[in-house]
């Protein structure tokens, strides 16, 4: 052990996303199994959202609005391939295509509207 | 109706997500985020331990550090051996008497498939994490894991995994639990034929159970890159401790053997609700039992080998002497790692595969016995001519060397193809893993949660209810299992609720047995919570005087110096309110009022 008590004190020792992200997996899985489409959707916009948030959070993005579209993409791959390939689960696909969309509508406002300036302490 | 239905759900899921969104813009502060991502650098360094985290259930629910996450994996994982111990109790009441008495035949079935489960999944797997985040970052001088969050997303998908694991057991519209057995053989988990197994109770389960194979991944990512890259300077792969390389080796096997299980149950999942034909088609059932058991038999030295390690870091302690054979110890580790993924096809000897295979397997099953042989050699080794002390860790310790001989001689026999085909599918082979999994398994888990009580809640157990939890384990055991064993002799098959009449002695035994086992974890219950409450306070570094035989590790050090660093802040936990950590400064009424 390193002999400065306090060293490990240097970063957050609390976060609220990863609940979340957890929470989301299994609410997406159940919607999408289950062939419900709103738990299905609000399970993957859970996912994403807290993924952006924690990429935030984390310091490898300086806002969320681009993580949401980054999510989104495999997302809308994943749900266009349910509905148009030979696996045709079309209203499943329909559930991640509209998580997708509404994660790609979300970054989109955030870029746009949201202030971009660096905020005053 | 239908429409009405999706309303609602829409409804309730879009409300859930706003309370969500709410929660989250009230717990963070959203203009908070600087590039410190702290309170180290505002002048608070003299801070430690809980310092830097919100307060009340806030903090456990938002921590990502390690010791927190250790706590709540240990928690989560004592909460499920409670669930599955009073799950076999039933069972083992309903089989004082030979025919159906207590509750019905798939009442017993669905307790058998989710004691398995639970056990393993959500007991096992779990508790040694609890170990592991605590430990290996305070052993090998980091930090905290490399991943901080991942580590927090491992553990919170655990208890939705419990929760779907357990959903047939709810009061749910027209879901029952599933009744296919821990090992989910097909055809009968593809809902096939005229059977109950369609119902979505086991599809709850199967989704509860890829989950935390999800989680375990996750954990097992986490500890690799730990180990590798956040170890001390001081810190080699020369010194490292036998507890760290234990959860490597765990975490290797992890990664190359839970992603199957999650392909495997992905594809079980598909054949049950999309109309695929993996398992359900020719040759589907030796399919599945393939690739289950490439996870399955991996998956027995993934709870085995870091309970080995608790043991391993015990003894020594108690015996005032050095592990015997260090080097040896770590090598058997490695190896018992690599061979525990050429042995899986031991379990299928009496499916009617190929006679060549089948020796092959037999061979590499037999060898597996030489790194277990050594390592429980240089256990008895270290405790020759040591100076044994019999405290409640180490008692637990010496029997897990002594559960884990029985239970590792009754396997080599089962490695024998001749006599595997005798005992296949009897209680023998339930008596065997049970050696392993509560006799070794759960003793070190005891042995671990007793030596490092005073470290992790800063006060003493009661010895004597320690020493009582002992005995009635150590007794308890050995009765239920043996008489296991015997039952396996005699020709009692596994999984049944119901039983010829002849074996009733040896089942009444049995049920006794388990009885004691319930007295003695009520025992612990009771002097794990009180003692943690209101146990003496620990005010020494060093509880167990492993300075005097040199035996002084890092783990202790910095408990040591967390006791130094309270004392010399005035020891008040209380006094936090002030402290940075993403806005609460703004909110001091909020914090006091939790403090």
């Amino acid at each position: 052990m390193d002999a400065e008590p306090g060293l490990s004190e240097q970063y957050r020792m609390a976060s609220p996303w990863p609940l979340f992200i957890a929470l989301g997996i299994p609410i997406a899985e159940l919607g999408i199994l289950f062939s419900l489409f709103p738990i299905a959707v609000g399970g993957l916009l859970l996912f994403g959202g807290s993924v952006a948030g924690m990429a935030t959070e984390s310091g490898y993005a300086k806002t969320p609005w681009r993580g949401l579209i980054g999510v989104a993409a495999p997302l809308a791959v994943l749900g266009l391939a349910f509905m148009f390939t030979r696996i045709g689960l079309p209203n499943r696909g329909l559930a991640i295509v509209a998580a997708a969309v509404i994660l790609v509508a979300a970054g989109v406002a955030g870029m746009l509207f949201s202030p971009d300036r660096e905020p005053t302490y | 109706m239908e429409v009405n239905g999706q309303l609602a759900l829409t409804v309730l899921m879009g409300l859930f997500l706003v309370a969500v969104a709410a929660w989250l813009a009230r717990v963070e502060n959203w203009r908070s985020y600087t590039p410190v991502a702290g309170g180290g650098a505002f002048g608070q360094k003299d801070s430690y331990g809980s310092e830097e985290k919100p307060s009340g259930v806030i903090r456990w629910l938002t921590t990502v550090d390690h010791k927190d996450i250790g706590i709540l994996y240990g928690a989560y994982g004592l909460i499920a051996f409670a669930v599955g111990g009073l799950m076999v109790v039933v069972m083992r009441i309903e089989l004082i008497d030979p025919g159906m008495s207590l509750i019905s035949n798939t009442f017993y079935n669905s307790l058998l498939t989710s004691h398995g489960i639970t056990m393993l999944f959500l007991f096992g797997t779990p508790i040694i994490a609890a170990f592991s985040n605590y430990l290996v970052p305070l052993l090998i001088g980091a930090d905290d894991m490399a991943f901080p969050r991942i580590n927090a997303i491992a553990f919170w998908l655990l208890p939705p995994a419990a929760l779907l694991i357990w959903a047939g057991f709810f009061p749910l519209p027209d879901v029952i639990p599933a009744q296919t057995a821990w090992t989910m053989y097909t055809p009968l988990s593809t809902g096939a034929g005229a059977g109950n197994q369609a119902n979505a109770g086991v599809d709850l389960m199967l989704l509860g159970l890829h989950l935390s194979g999800v989680s375990a991944t996750m954990g097992a990512i986490n500890f690799i890159a730990t180990i590798f890259t956040e170890r001390g300077d001081d810190v080699s792969w020369a010194n490292l401790d036998i507890f760290s390389w234990t959860i490597l080796t765990q975490s290797g096997l992890i990664l190359f053997a839970f992603p199957l299980l999650g392909s495997a149950i992905v594809m079980l999942l598909f054949d049950r609700n999309f109309g695929t034909a993996f398992f359900s088609g020719e040759g589907g059932a030796i399919l599945w039992q393939h690739l289950f058991w490439f996870f399955g038999h991996p998956e027995v030295y993934i709870l085995v080998l870091p309970p080995m390690g608790i043991v391993s870091y015990v003894i020594p302690r108690f015996s005032g002497r050095r592990l015997f054979g260090f080097k040896f110890v770590v090598y058997s580790t490695l190896a018992i790692g690599v061979l525990s993924f050429g042995v899986w096809a031991h379990h299928m000897f009496a499916t009617g595969m190929d006679p060549r295979l089948r020796a092959s397997f037999m061979a590499v099953s037999l060898a597996i016995a030489i790194p277990s042989a050594v390592k429980t050699f240089n256990w008895i080794t270290t405790m020759w001519n040591g100076r044994v002390r019999l405290t409640t860790p180490m008692l637990f310790s010496v029997g897990f060397v002594s559960n884990f001989i029985i239970g590792g001689v009754t396997g080599v026999f089962l490695a024998s193809i001749p006599v595997d085909l005798v005992l296949h599918d009897t209680y023998y082979v339930v008596g065997h893993f049970h050696y392993v999994v509560m006799g070794a398994i759960a003793f070190a888990g005891f042995s671990g949660l007793y030596y490092w009580f005073p470290l992790y809640t800063g006060r003493m157990y009661q010895k004597t209810l320690g020493k009582a939890h002992f005995w009635l384990s150590m007794i308890g055991t050995n009765i239920t299992f043996f008489a296991m064993i015997l039952l396996g002799y005699g020709g009692m098959p596994r999984r049944y609720a119901t039983f010829l009449p002849q074996f009733a002695t040896l089942h009444q035994l049995a049920t006794v047995g388990a009885l004691l086992l319930l007295v003695g974890q009520i025992i612990f219950v009771w002097n794990f919570v009180q003692s943690w409450l209101e146990g003496p306070e620990i005010e020494d570094g060093d509880p167990w005087n492993l300075r005097q035989s040199g035996l002084y590790t890092a783990e202790w050090d910095w408990f040591d110096q967390k006791q130094q660093t309270a004392i010399a802040d005035g020891g008040d936990p209380d006094d936090e309110t002030a402290l940075t950590d993403g806005g609460h400064v703004d909110e001091p009424a909020d914090d006091r009022s939790d403090a």
